[in-house]
């Protein structure tokens, strides 16, 4: 696809030229040497994340008056973000991006981007300070290519006051926890029509590339797409993984245990607010927004994000995005645009962000700072969320693929198919790893 | 007239329902806007208090700035309308009533642009922009835009409906294409064309992924834009979401009602005159 939009480009820009209308190059260069250094930032925070965001970049403004100056720029969701970089990306339209997780490799192939490694051996940059945990998730090659910024991974969160009238104490662990547990908590109108169901979860692609990290299995070849070479076909077939993950869908919805509450997450957030399922799965991210729309209608517990088997022995890795340096060949904005990256990732910085947006503090040092400890000690859950992410290792990051967002709409439209009763276990997986695969096909074809 | 009036409270019997089930998905959105956060997932039609706080957010944050986004939009569907008013006439009247050589060569090319979504085309257009820069402008947000297929074939068709002959008694007494245009097809067909005003009017203000695309700056940035600020995936706060779309609605709303008016007036002047 890209090498369509360079010609068109080629074509439009030799074009313009003839026609002696000016280019928006020339407007770019026109940064005067004396006043500060003007960087433009992408990126794809809305609500109360984008106004955390806002107030980031203007404390930096502030700091670093006279010298750098950044305008943060709102750039729609991450796919409309995502789709306008894949659009201008050779245009350098601007000198930081925030990309969602799954556009990492497609942004590592594009030729658009310094990796932020590059920066870190020049001035020695002490990158231990990262969470080795979210930063093996941009890390290939031993090479980090993007800053971390926001993080999170899925949890359980569980209606805790329903769980206490059902007389059980413990958290599950696993889908056979799940399934037991499901069987106190559902309860049944006297015409037979269920009220609550025990657990209840959206069909989400990222859920499923989770469960294959926590049996500790890869999604997709060539050392899960982060090797030298990018992945050419899902591996989650011949592991195994797909199948029992398939299955463990498929158990859920014909025993009653869940509904089939559509893709997505926002059906199983509605329910699970609304008291109609006692537990789910979301974003640890979310926690805010859950509490604020549960009120005081009941305690809201968490836990780690259940495993398909008992004996899985992985972790999960961190979904959300990452600020990208793209390569502007102008030398003074990219070290001013490093020194930017540098700020929003100290430990003030990420705590602050934390406390506003629910998303992991990306730096450690993050953890011991005040604001972190009020943060943790008014929503004690978010603990549960860090334990979970320091249980997990680097090489369970998941996996990197340029068809990504493809890929997990593939992977819903036929768990969606499950649920209609049209395809068993295993056609479901067939057919959802020969179009995965088709997917990475066609896109190496083009694009290696 | 008397003799209609029972018919008249039928149709308003008939109607009232109708009109509650039509307007209860935006009442509710208003409900929910003004909702106590809380209330929202109980399931209830109404809130049980009224807060404007959402309201007030969305209009006072600087981050947010509707009202700019307000006049952004309005500058850009109005400037739009009145184009596409003025082209698509200028075109349909060549093509109705004009002859020339390949006019049905040219008129089934304009046709064949309707085939091709926009979609296709929004990359190219995208680096045209670019190439001109022309990024970041009402340019951007109003040129592309200012003459469409449909409009020239909507009116194309309607000029057809007209004699020939008005056209060429006109050409016999020595008026010109252009006053004939102006002073005797414009005015018999302003149902066409005030239908036309209010489609584009309203497809122009609820476009997305073009605004988006060709705008950086809060300077130039329209209202639906607006609305995704005020969502996020992980952070929803779908009362001051449900705000935006209020305060969204209301402007485009009014002028559909006022357009409609005008609809209806100049329905009601092609039927005497005609």
């Amino acid at each position: 696809m890209r090498k369509w939009y360079l010609l068109a480009m080629v074509a439009v820009l030799s074009a313009s030229m003839v026609f002696g209308a000016g280019s928006s190059e020339t407007v770019t260069q026109a940064a005067a040497p004396s006043g500060p250094v003007e960087l433009t930032f992408w990126h794809a925070m809305g609500g109360v994340n984008g106004e955390a965001m806002n107030q980031l970049v203007d404390k930096f403004n502030q700091d670093y008056q006279g010298k750098i100056h950044v305008t943060a720029q709102y750039q729609g969701s991450y796919d409309d973000e995502f789709s306008k970089i894949q659009a201008s990306g050779g245009n350098y339209p601007c000198d930081i991006i925030q990309v969602y997780d799954i556009g990492t490799r497609y942004m590592i192939d594009s030729g658009w981007i310094t990796p932020v490694q590059t920066f870190i051996n020049k001035t020695k940059y002490d990158v231990s300070q990262i969470e080795p945990n979210i930063a093996a998730y941009y890390t290939v090659d031993g090479t980090l290519y993007s800053m971390p910024f926001n993080s999170s991974t899925p949890i359980l969160y569980y209606n805790k006051t329903a769980l206490q009238e059902a007389g059980i104490t413990d958290v599950p662990k696993n889908f056979d926890d799940i399934i037991a547990m499901s069987a106190k908590l559902k309860q049944t109108n006297a015409d037979g029509t269920v009220k609550r169901y025990g657990f209840g979860m959206g069909n989400y692609g990222w859920f499923f590339e989770q469960w294959i990290g926590k049996m500790g299995k890869q999604y997709a070849n060539n050392n899960n797409g982060r090797g030298a070479k990018p992945a050419t076909a899902v591996a989650f077939d011949s592991n195994g993984a797909g199948l029992q993950i398939v299955q463990t869908w498929e158990k859920l919805l014909s025993s009653g245990v869940m509904p089939y509450l559509n893709q997505g997450n926002n059906d199983a957030k509605a329910a699970f607010i609304s008291g109609d399922i006692a537990m789910t799965l979301e974003s640890t991210a979310a926690l805010k927004s859950l509490l604020t729309n549960i009120g005081d209608k009941f305690e809201l517990g968490v836990a780690y994000f259940p495993s398909i088997n008992k004996d899985d022995i992985g972790g999960v890795s961190v979904g959300g995005g990452s600020l990208w340096m793209m390569d502007t060949k102008d030398q003074a904005r990219m070290d001013a645009t490093w020194e930017f990256l540098k700020y929003m990732v100290n430990p003030e910085n990420q705590a602050f962000w934390n406390s506003k947006t629910g998303y992991f503090p990306v730096t450690v040092a993050a953890q011991s700072t005040q604001t972190f400890k009020d943060n943790v000690a008014k929503y004690p859950q978010f603990q549960v969320a860090l334990d979970q992410l320091h249980a997990s290792k680097p090489q369970y990051a998941g996996a990197l693929l340029s068809v990504f967002s493809q890929a997990r709409q593939i992977n819903q439209e036929y768990i969606a198919r499950l649920a209609n009763k049209e395809l068993n276990a295993q056609q479901t997986l067939d057919g959802m790893v020969k179009e995965i695969n088709k997917a990475i096909e066609n896109y190496n074809l083009v694009n290696y | 007239m008397r003799e209609h009036k029972p018919w008249n409270v039928k149709l308003l019997l008939l109607n009232i329902p109708l009109l509650s089930i039509i307007l209860v998905p935006l009442l509710y959105t208003f409900a929910i806007s003004v909702m106590p956060a809380d209330e929202i997932y109980q399931s209830r039609l109404l809130p049980s208090a009224i807060s404007w706080a959402n309201y007030i957010q969305a209009f006072t944050n600087p981050y947010y700035n509707f009202l700019r986004m307000i006049l952004n939009s309005f500058i850009v569907s109005v400037s739009v309308m009145l184009g596409q008013m003025i082209t698509c006439s200028l075109a349909a009247f060549a093509f109705a009533f004009l002859e020339f050589k390949g006019k049905r060569v040219l008129f089934l090319l304009v046709l064949a642009t309707m085939m091709v979504p926009g979609e296709v085309t929004i990359v190219a257009n995208y680096l045209t922009i670019s190439g001109w820069g022309m990024l970041d402008s009402y340019s951007a947000l109003i040129i592309p835009y200012l003459t469409s297929a449909m409009g020239i074939f909507l009116l194309r068709q309607y000029y057809l409906t007209f004699a020939k002959e008005l056209h060429e008694a006109a050409m016999l007494d020595g008026c010109s294409d252009l006053r004939f245009l102006l002073s005797i097809v414009i005015p018999l067909s302003k149902p066409a064309l005030g239908a036309l005003g209010a489609y584009e009017f309203l497809m122009t203000w609820n476009q997305y992924l073009w605004p988006l695309l060709v705008t950086n700056s809060k300077q130039f940035r329209t209202v639906q834009i607006g609305i995704s600020m005020l969502y996020d995936v992980d952070a929803e706060s779908l009362g001051l979401m449900m705000a935006g779309v209020v305060i969204v609605v209301v402007p485009s709303l009014s002028i559909f009602v006022f357009l409609n008016k005008q609809l209806i007036n100049g329905l009601m002047a092609g039927a005497v005159k005609g």
